[in-house]
């Protein structure tokens, strides 16, 4: 260890420490005097995320596909012969083919609504270093992005518009720990608080203690006023475990997001909402039991035996 | 002195700070992922004296700060990494055990991302600034550390040897 310091060092130290101090005070303030360093940084580096989308997406696919591997190991290796240069041409599409997919199961959702969009891809993941939970999309203010948007998936909520610069924006994920929004369940119309705990599992508080909710009740988005930063009718998730703890003043309940925010390709950013709330239109419909077809044969003993 | 080394590095955190911006945000790695230039200023600060580990503090944890992904107020990690480049270098300082030994400089690196993420957290917690669970703030603490101890033997001996580039010094590992 170090006995002592010079004069100098120390001087250097203080003077770094109080810029520091002067910087959280500032920002605290709501000064933002970088802000406008922190939007050039931003259009500076989108390029280069978007890029390092590009680039990534086979490696980042390569690995996904090891690990679907194991599990659907028989399967591949019978499609494999069958199909060779079928899986190639698949293998080369399969980026694309995804996202469209996305894309078009998240039309069909705004579409339903009445939500007009602007569709964008995601082009980083944020890190959790800083304990958020954020995601940076290839769209902004040129495309007609503002603050306070909501954000959609193909099953429903994904988040909302946290930042924007000319041609990013930077997206608070459903599951960030700093997330809110009002939710009433489908159906009953119970109204409540949804909060993000930095997983896929968010906590709701209802409002009102009198009333309960069960398991495999539907959430959805209240909306806000004039639309912002929430459009009502969005589906958000679904109940999974319900505290019914004796003497809580508030009943709690935790919901399972229905978006899975590891696997986004494509989202939605909803630039302007529905002229009337669309109430429960966008609950998701239980998955059918596919029919059986059941075959019924008649068979008619012959007379006389049969030699 | 310091001056020329600062202006001669100072491309180098930034293109750091492009790579992790642009390549390693890309994946969602478990627990929590890295921070290629923490890692980096943590390195370089406990090879530097103390008055160089400071500012390479400051100069990393005010990239930091300019990151998309940071949550809380802007300054919130340039003091902690100030503090802490300047805590790792005078701590290390003089010590072979942490300046001739990779993995005791490896091992004071972990240490000290586990800090800093700790760090972080609790002046968060002061600040204002939202937390999640219990149960993923261990998983993200736990995760870094173990990743910072994974990234920085790899990168060691670059991250050294633009080191002894800049500041011209004998510690190489």
């Amino acid at each position: 260890m170090r006995n002592g310091g010079d004069g100098r060092a120390r001087l250097l130290l203080v003077i770094l420490i109080v810029t520091s101090l002067f910087l959280i005070t500032l920002d605290l303030r709501g000064v933002k005097v970088l802000g406008g360093l922190t939007q050039g940084t931003q259009t500076v580096l989108s390029p280069f995320q978007r890029a390092g989308s590009t680039v990534l997406t086979p490696v980042k696919n390569f690995f996904s596909d090891v690990t679907r591997l194991g599990r659907t190991r028989t399967e591949i290796q019978n499609l494999k012969n069958e199909n060779a240069q079928l899986k190639l041409d698949l293998l080369s599409r399969k980026n694309a083919d995804g996202e469209l997919e996305q894309l078009k199961k998240i039309l069909d959702l705004a579409g339903t609504a009445g939500y007009k969009v602007v569709n964008a891809r995601v082009i980083s993941q944020g890190s959790s270093q800083s304990f958020s939970q954020t995601i940076t999309i290839d769209s902004g203010t040129n495309a007609g992005i503002k603050r306070n948007m909501t954000v959609l998936s193909e099953f429903g909520i994904v988040g909302v518009v946290k930042d924007v610069y000319p041609t990013s924006a930077l997206i608070q994920l459903a599951s960030d720990p700093g997330f809110r929004i009002g939710g009433r369940i489908a159906g009953t119309q119970q109204i409540g608080i949804l909060s993000g705990r930095g997983s896929q599992n968010a906590s709701l508080q209802l409002l009102d203690n009198s009333t309960s909710i069960v398991e495999g009740d539907i959430l959805l988005a209240r909306g806000s006023i004039s639309n912002r930063p929430f459009v009502p009718g969005v589906p958000i998730g679904y109940v999974t475990g319900v505290d019914n703890s004796a003497g809580a003043v508030a009943q709690t309940a935790t919901v399972r997001y229905y978006t899975n925010f590891s696997t986004l390709g494509v989202v939605a950013v909803v630039v302007s909402g529905p002229t009337s709330n669309p109430g429960d239109a966008l609950v998701p419909q239980k998955p059918r039991p596919t029919p059986v077809p059941t075959v019924t044969i008649f068979v008619t003993p012959s007379p006389t035996p049969s030699n | 002195m310091l001056t020329r080394q600062i202006s001669i590095s100072a491309p180098i955190f930034l293109l750091i700070f492009l790579i992790q911006e642009s390549v390693i945000t890309q994946f969602r790695l478990p627990g929590g992922g890295f921070s290629l230039l923490a890692i980096f200023a943590l390195t370089w600060a406990v090879l530097s004296q103390t008055e160089a580990a400071a500012v390479i503090g400051f100069s990393a944890g005010f990239l930091m700060d300019l990151s998309q992904s940071s949550s809380g107020p802007f300054g919130q990690w340039t003091l902690i990494m100030l503090l802490a480049g300047y805590a790792i270098s005078y701590v290390g300082y003089g010590d072979d055990n942490v300046h001739g030994n990779a993995i005791g400089t490896v091992f004071f690196v972990a240490i000290a991302s586990f800090f800093i993420e700790l760090a972080y957290l609790i002046s968060g917690v002061l600040l204002g600034v939202p937390m999640p669970t219990f149960g993923r703030i261990v998983i993200t603490l736990i995760g870094m550390t173990l990743w910072a101890l994974l990234i920085s033997p790899i990168l060691l001996p670059l991250f050294t040897y633009l080191h002894r580039l800049i500041f011209n010094s004998r510690s190489i590992i």
